[in-house]
């Protein structure tokens, strides 16, 4: 579904599926340099099983026309401002690594919105160092390629995929490389600056669940627990083998758990 | 390579991780026709394209899916479908693009049943092709019209060993916003990648240097996933609602791999030129050492133009990497570690003299076939190119004395020892006549 939210044509997956808006709405919230391709074995899934799934790409993400948000506090505004325009009173969040710092600001300033909250391959923070910030400032395709890399496990780099005859190297690549180049500039240093998420999760009052990586490199298994442990209400789940690219690397596994805590 | 590996690990690695129940570190082969669904939802999300897996062997089976992957790796795909046969990989990739009305640019100067594809098959479904010579720029450039869908050329064409100029042609067809297709057979992902070149979907027949042995027929089609399918509605195979699948919009909802989508959802779907899982199994085997042999054929290729360029019996010989061709420059800038292991020569006496030689050389097979690990030598005139008209044969660079080698991976004495006993005898031939 294509719209005009805020002066800007933005494109919104539904997972295949005509949108009506009435309950049991989903909203994925995509990472940095990412889009709504990250849900792709999620949103068909869900939109199939009775959900309401909005997946949108941010301004300057996918199929989003604009400029890029500058900070996590302003994509959370984003997406509650999102569901408004679509008549929607509340939603369960389904973030993916900076989706998550955006799903628990989301879940702290808009709790009226937010029925659960799902992180996926999250930390309370994500600082970003100064090499991949000045790569993605001057250097974008080498920036996507070392983030690309970072993202997946081993399986993934020797080109093994659920999915007959697809790749997450390549094809993570090229997501990234279709959206404005701005994009991931202004993603990694939102990630960078927000130091909201501590206070975040420990004021999310909605259940939660934590789905981690046990061979993720950017948001490592001991940053995504202390996380739920600072949720008041979180169950975590620890998939082995598995790099940062949960939902593309493990998408039975991600589908199970998250369909078993949003039913 | 932008992954962790490098090429010559991903020959041997890239597609398979060891069997998880079994511990088979060998890719096995699921010789089966389906798969037993866990439950009625499962087949459900499979059916409905929600997420990966294995329905029916004729879309998709582990060891075509292992070794699709490998190719993926290996070309710089995001996806890549393999098919029964080079050919059946090219008409699927025109089927998934092109629709009555549409039209096609290709290259003049490539393997036969490819121009009879193009110009006798298809227009009988409304899609019509203009033949343009892949040096000319200009006139790849004139020829591409609004309803122009892809232009198609080879690396190096069959059997002319012409190059095509991919970088330059790439620049053309993005301005375009038309994809460029290239047949990559002669060359493999070895010796050139058109991926990183700016092509946007490249096709194989495996059943040459890739698999190498001449034991299995195979194509695959690799989606390079940088082509902006949603731009200006000229793509409705893949920005309109598919016509199952509850309607899904293939661009918007698979993005870098919505071809390979059309691919697989309708070309497999509907039309089934399947691969056997045997043969994938063969094909994957030959793929393991494909640096290796490429590499030897290579080297092979060099002795034996050597050779034949200082013999008397020769007229002329013709390979990119010899200064005379006309692509030299163009070939070494784009291929350097090797162009190819074909050779085409003219031998004197003109047929009879060609006859002579195919029917006494004693290491050489006279078959229709490229690639294998054997040398291979034959007419194309009176085989592979019969069929075309006089003009489309003058068109493609052949002549009546031309002889094609595919130089194997023998030692190089002995294939040059068979070369000069038979050119012997040819000259025998020749004389008495």
């Amino acid at each position: 579904m294509r719209l005009t939210f805020q002066d800007t044509e933005i494109f919104i997956s539904t997972g295949g599926r005509d949108f009506s808006g009435a309950s049991d709405v989903l909203l994925f919230i995509h990472g940095s340099g990412q889009s709504h391709l990250t849900f792709l074995q999620q949103g068909r899934f869900f939109a199939n099983r009775g959900w309401q799934v909005l997946n949108p790409d941010m301004p300057a993400h996918g199929h989003s026309q604009g400029q890029p948000l500058a900070s996590i506090e302003e994509m959370a505004d984003w997406y509650a401002g999102l569901l408004d325009a679509l008549n929607v009173s509340s939603a369960s969040l389904i973030g993916h690594s900076q989706g998550c710092l955006v799903g628990l600001e989301m879940a702290k300033k808009y709790p009226q919105k937010v029925d659960k909250v799902a992180l996926i391959a999250g930390a309370m923070a994500i600082p970003v160092n100064d090499a991949l910030l000045d790569m993605a400032a001057n250097k974008p395709d080498a920036a996507y390629q070392a983030m690309v890399n970072w993202a997946h496990a081993n399986d993934s780099h020797l080109y093994h995929h659920s999915w007959p005859g697809q790749t997450h190297i390549e094809f993570g690549n090229q997501v990234m490389s279709a959206n404005h180049q701005a994009a991931l500039l202004a993603d990694l240093s939102a990630c960078n600056h927000y130091e909201g998420g501590p206070e975040a999760a420990s004021a999310v009052s909605c259940p939660a669940l934590a789905i981690l990586a046990s061979h993720d490199k950017m948001t490592p298994v001991k940053a995504g627990r202390k996380m739920a442990d600072m949720i008041p209400s979180c169950e975590a789940h620890i998939i082995a083998d598995a790099g940062h690219f949960l939902p593309s690397e493990r998408p039975y596994d991600v589908n199970k758990l998250l369909r078993s805590f949003l039913a | 390579m932008s992954g962790n590996y490098k090429f010559d690990t991903l020959t041997l690695h890239a597609g398979q991780v060891p069997d998880k129940a079994t511990g088979a570190r060998a890719t096995p082969i699921y010789q089966t026709t389906s798969y037993v669904f866990q439950d009625s939802e499962h087949a459900a999300s499979l059916f409905n394209m929600e997420v990966g897996g294995h329905i029916y062997s004729r879309l998709t089976n582990p060891t075509i899916a292992t070794l699709e992957q490998r190719v993926a790796a290996l070309e710089g795909g995001v996806a890549c479908v393999a098919v029964s046969s080079g050919m059946a990989a090219l008409f699927l990739t025109i089927l998934s693009l092109a629709s009555q009305g549409d039209h096609i640019v290709a290259s003049s100067q490539m393997y036969g049943a490819s121009i009879n594809l193009f110009e006798h098959t298809l227009p009988r479904y409304g899609i019509t092709t203009s033949f343009v010579p892949p040096h000319d720029l200009e006139a790849i450039e004139a020829a591409i019209q609004p309803n122009t869908k892809m232009v198609f050329g080879e690396v190096i064409g069959n059997p002319g060993l012409d190059v095509m100029d991919v970088p330059s042609v790439a620049a053309i067809t993005a301005k375009a916003g038309v994809p460029l297709v290239i047949d990559a057979t002669f060359n493999t992902p070895y010796l050139f990648r058109p991926i990183e070149h700016g092509a946007n979907i490249v096709i194989q027949s495996l059943t040459k240097w890739m698999g190498g042995h001449g034991v299995a027929m195979g194509g695959a089609i690799i989606d390079g996933g940088n082509f902006d399918w949603g731009k200006d509605g000229k793509f409705p195979t893949l920005t309109e609602p598919h016509y199952a699948f509850q309607g899904v919009n293939l661009w918007e909802e698979f993005g870098p791999a919505a071809f390979t989508a059309r691919v697989r959802s309708e070309g497999m779907y509907n039309v089934g030129p399947s691969l056997s899982p045997t043969n994938a199994f063969h094909l994957l085997q030959g793929l393991e050492t494909l640096n290796l042999r490429m590499d030897r054929h290579i080297a092979n290729t060099a002795k034996l133009l050597a050779f034949l360029s200082e013999h008397e019996q020769i007229a002329w010989v013709k390979h990119p990497t010899l200064a005379d061709h006309r692509d030299h420059e163009l070939a070494m800038r784009l291929m350097p570690k090797g162009v190819c292991s074909i050779i085409a020569c003219g031998i004197k006496g003109g047929r009879d003299a060609g006859r002579a030689f195919i029917e006494n050389v004693q290491l050489a097979s006279h078959l229709a076939n490229v690639g294998d690990a054997k040398t291979l030598v034959i007419h194309p005139g009176s085989t592979t190119h019969s069929h075309l008209t006089p003009e489309a044969m003058a068109n493609a660079g052949l002549t009546d004395d031309m002889l094609r080698i595919s130089v194997g991976l023998e030692n190089s004495d002995d294939i040059i020892v068979d070369f000069k006993n038979a050119l012997r005898i040819a000259k025998k031939v020749t004389e008495k006549a």
